[in-house]
């Protein structure tokens, strides 16, 4: 295996973006990416500016999400909320799609919705995260083009807060998308460097996960077994078995269990590993 | 940096007890020893491979018994505590060794000594008293046919209270295959039946007092080393959440959910009442405290209250034992049971294996007992009579395998080498098959606990039923188990580190150039002498089995329908050991490891 425990970790945004997040915890994850010399720390608004003061002399970036985790804030919110985040300090913003009006099709709207937060954004990187739980194939595939569209730097796969989160399958769709120019970022479920080499093998050039530590770590027993990396089930990284009719829009539930009944590897799809 | 000095645990010494004559001596350690095989596990293999002629019966005086710590034993590294004892065992007839926590292990490094070994048979019974430099061996007659806590307080009211004690109650005395050797009342040196060889040497305890310091080699590297390691403890959900919250016993549930928490002797995979017995309820109903090895942040013992005792444990091989493997669903009388192996010095797991074995023999008409699933009707008296070896508990003392033999049942007992399996029922995890049956202590799940990998997604998730490339992964495991024993340290720290952290700790503390893949050779030595030992009495290839149970389709559960696929993974395993057909290492094998046979 080529990959170095630096070089992967390079690839990581070190994220925490729950609710009860204290100081000490952000604390915490700015002295393990310096530790680590991860690629950023990604975290919410309100603790933006207490990172950058953490960070200040090191290549580590913050990283702010915008629009957290619905996506339903207005097109003016998400855009005030980005350049007050830049202010305080965020080198990168997350913003999370209008995923209702790409659902509705109003292009438009998710569009010029993107392009208010690249604009507020100024020097600072955008991606885009598009919630790929709540989509259909289709449907994240016009998200991938309308980011570009809007220039965005990246998209991204989800918020770990949604129905699902990162698969392979939707890493290479979204790779296959927007072509080399762009980045594609993994987040969500990422939690072994198992896991964080798939992605970076489907084409994504980031990714976001709060086991960020864990899997740097872990992955120095790769050099002493082939046998971690050894192919898994085909299921175990469908998308479709991350499908959770409580959590997604009947439509779509429905349209990722579909696919199960025409897979070719049907016969693996045994739920209980 | 390697230092100019002496490396510091080279400064311990070996203590040699002849308890025939009544003597002691003391000598240093070979430098190649220490190098070549560290410590612990390692060091007392070398010694018993060295010392002992093939087919030394395991309870004659010929046979030795040896204590040894490690090179990192009361250096400040988390879990560096714990006492490795090495034996023939009795119940096997392989080679040995056994590792218990607690504080006597610190103690003896304090002491100044790396092992004791104790040779021959005291004519009555005896106890050895280590105050430091003084060695005294002391008539034990007056603690001889007490239990393992009354043993502990009368010794330390006799030495010192400050002292730690190891001591065998009175399984070990009857000579007992399922005895234990006990630390701290309720810590465990518990499989093999290492209590019954220390009881055939009428060797009642070990006593110790140590309050030198230990020398660093590198005291900056080894703090960063160190405070390093803690980090990676706090941030491991297993190491800072499950096993302190919940013990090991946060294992029943994972196990029942994934259908290999063996039932009614491994007749099934699912217990009904799982969550009854589990660590969570474990934790509403009768937890009082925990309980934290030497120099460990992880703090996965239990101490438990039942009526108006406190008891150390359950553990969750215990709880499996007597619970789901007999049909058990009472976690009260589990934990008296646990309390009553410890106060006769018994292992829970062969103990309670063993009379799941019972039970089923009783079900499948094979005897007249009546010994029902499910009922604890006489259990407590039973577990009393095996550790007197009086009535059916002699005949049980002998483990299941000789049992159900007797009763013309032999498939019915569930062990590898004679060694009891514990509670992961091998159809479930097929590299955690492998490493049962190419364990060269037989049934043991921490020679190779692929349960991490293949259950519980720790360092990464690997597809649990197939058998491609599991042999790779439990090579890489039983490696570093011998390593890791022999440095010493706890077999939970790996949840959290990698094999580099262990080479660290090492260069560090000790001053000895290694990095991972060093720690791994060495490893790799040691659990080729222990082959050879094996090879040497008279086990090979065929030894290398599982009970036929595990080759027919669990009925139920997240298991159902799967079969262990040992053959397939066997061949592999061995051509990747660079053995032969018969299980043998081969001449380029031994050279290139170095092992000077």
């Amino acid at each position: 295996m080529d990959l170095t425990v630096e070089a992967l970790a390079k690839t990581i945004d070190h994220t925490v973006l729950k609710a009860d997040t204290k100081q000490s915890k952000i604390l915490q994850i700015c002295e393990e990416a310096l530790t680590y010399n991860f690629a950023a720390v990604c975290i919410n608004p309100v603790h933006v500016a207490y990172a950058a003061e953490l960070l200040k002399d090191s290549d580590v970036k913050v990283c702010c999400v915008i629009g957290f985790p619905l996506g339903a804030n207005t097109s003016e919110v998400k855009a005030f909320e980005t350049k007050d985040a830049v202010r305080a300090g965020a080198h990168e913003v997350d913003m999370v799609v209008n995923v209702g009006a790409l659902r509705d099709e109003n292009y438009e709207l998710v569009r010029s919705d993107i392009e208010g937060v690249v604009s507020a954004s100024g020097d600072a990187h955008t991606k885009v995260i598009l919630e790929t739980g709540l989509l259909i194939d289709d449907q994240k595939r016009k998200g991938c083009l309308l980011s570009k569209e809007a220039g965005a730097d990246f998209v991204k796969t989800s918020t770990g807060f949604g129905p699902m989160g990162a698969t392979p399958y939707d890493v290479r769709l979204m790779r296959e998308t927007v072509g080399k120019d762009m980045g594609v970022k993994a987040a969500g479920g990422i939690r072994s460097f198992k896991d964080a080499i798939k992605m970076l093998d489907a084409g994504a050039d980031r990714l976001g996960t709060s086991a960020g530590v864990a899997i740097v770590e872990d992955f120095r027993w790769a050099k002493y077994s082939d046998s971690w990396m050894q192919e898994d089930r085909p299921c175990w990284d469908c998308p479709s078995r991350q499908a959770n009719l409580a959590k997604q829009p009947k439509e779509v539930y429905v349209w990722y269990k579909e696919r199960c009944t025409i897979c070719p590897d049907r016969s693996g799809n045994v739920f209980n590993d | 940096m390697m230092s100019d000095t002496p490396l510091p645990y080279i400064e311990s010494k070996i203590l040699r007890v002849s308890l025939t004559e009544n003597k002691t001596t003391t000598e240093p350690i070979p430098d190649d020893l220490y190098r070549n095989y560290l410590g612990g596990r390692g060091l007392g293999v070398k010694i018993l491979y060295d010392t002992l002629s093939p087919k030394v019966d395991a309870l004659s005086p010929e046979n030795l018994l040896i204590f040894a710590i490690g090179p990192l034993t009361a250096m400040p590294v988390p879990t560096a505590g714990r006492l490795e004892v090495i034996t023939k065992s009795p119940l096997t007839g392989t080679i040995f060794d056994s590792n218990v926590g607690g504080y006597i292990g610190a103690q003896l490094r304090r002491a100044g000594y790396a092992a004791i070994i104790f040779e021959g048979s005291s004519p009555t019974p005896v106890y050895l008293w280590i105050n430091d430099e003084q060695v005294e061996i002391r008539d034990a007659s007056k603690v001889w046919g007490k239990d393992v806590y009354e043993t502990t307080d009368m010794l330390l009211g006799e030495t010192d209270p400050k002292a730690q004690v190891a001591c065998i109650g009175p399984g070990g005395e009857n000579k007992v295959k399922l005895a234990a050797i006990m630390t701290d009342k309720h810590r465990a040196a518990g499989r093999g039946g290492v209590g019954a060889v220390m009881g055939s040497k009428n060797l009642k305890a070990v006593v110790v007092k140590g309050t030198g310091s230990v020398g660093v080699d590198d005291k900056d590297r080894l703090t960063e080393a160190v405070k390093r390691a803690r980090h990676l403890i706090k941030k491991n959900a297993v190491t800072d959440k499950s096993l302190p919250i919940y013990g090991t016993s946060v294992l029943v549930n994972v196990t029942n959910e994934f259908g290999m928490l063996p039932t009614h002797n491994f007749q099934e995979g699912t217990f009904n009442d799982a969550v009854g017995v589990s660590g969570e309820k474990l934790l509403e109903r009768l937890l009082v405290g925990r309980y934290n090895c030497f120099g460990c942040p992880i703090g996965c013992g239990r101490i438990s209250r039942v009526g108006d005792q406190e008891v150390g444990g359950p553990e969750y091989e215990t709880i499996w034992a007597f619970g789901p493997q007999c049909g058990i669903n009472d976690l009260e009388w589990i934990t008296l049971a646990n309390h009553e192996c410890n106060l006769l010095g018994l292992d829970t797991i062969s103990v309670g294996s063993t009379i799941g074995c019972v039970m089923e023999l009783y079900q499948r008409g094979k005897i007249d007992a009546s010994m029902k699933f499910g009922s604890t009707e006489g259990l407590i008296d039973l577990i009393r009579d095996i550790g007197h070896a009086r009535g059916l508990g002699a005949e049980l003392g002998e483990g299941s395998r000789a049992f159900a033999e007797k009763n013309g049942a032999p498939e019915l007992a569930m062990h590898a080498k004679g060694l009891e399996i514990p509670a992961y029922d091998p159809r479930g995890a097929q590299g955690h098959a492998l490493g049962y049956a190419t364990s060269n202590r037989g049934g043991c799940h921490l020679r190779s606990y692929l349960i991490g990998p293949e259950i519980l997604g720790s360092p990464v998730r690997v597809d649990r039923d197939n058998p491609r490339g599991k042999a790779d992964l439990v090579i890489l495991y039983q490696n570093l188990s011998a390593a890791m024993d022999s440095m010493i340290l706890c077999r939970f720290t790996n949840f959290a580190w990698t094999v580099d952290d262990y080479a660290e700790f090492l260069a560090a503390g000790t001053g000895l150039p290694v990095n991972g893949r060093d720690i791994l050779e060495i490893g790799e030595r040691i659990y080729n002498l222990e082959r050879m030992f094996n090879n040497r009495e008279g086990l090979s290839a065929k030894d290398d089995q599982l009970p036929p149970r595990f080759f027919s389709p669990l009925p139920e559960g997240n298991s159902r329908g799967r079969v262990v696929h040992l053959n397939e993974m066997l061949a592999e395993y061995y051509s990747l050991r660079g053995w032969d057909k018969e299980g043998q290492p081969s001449k380029d094998r031994i050279k290139r490891l170095k092992i000077d046979a």
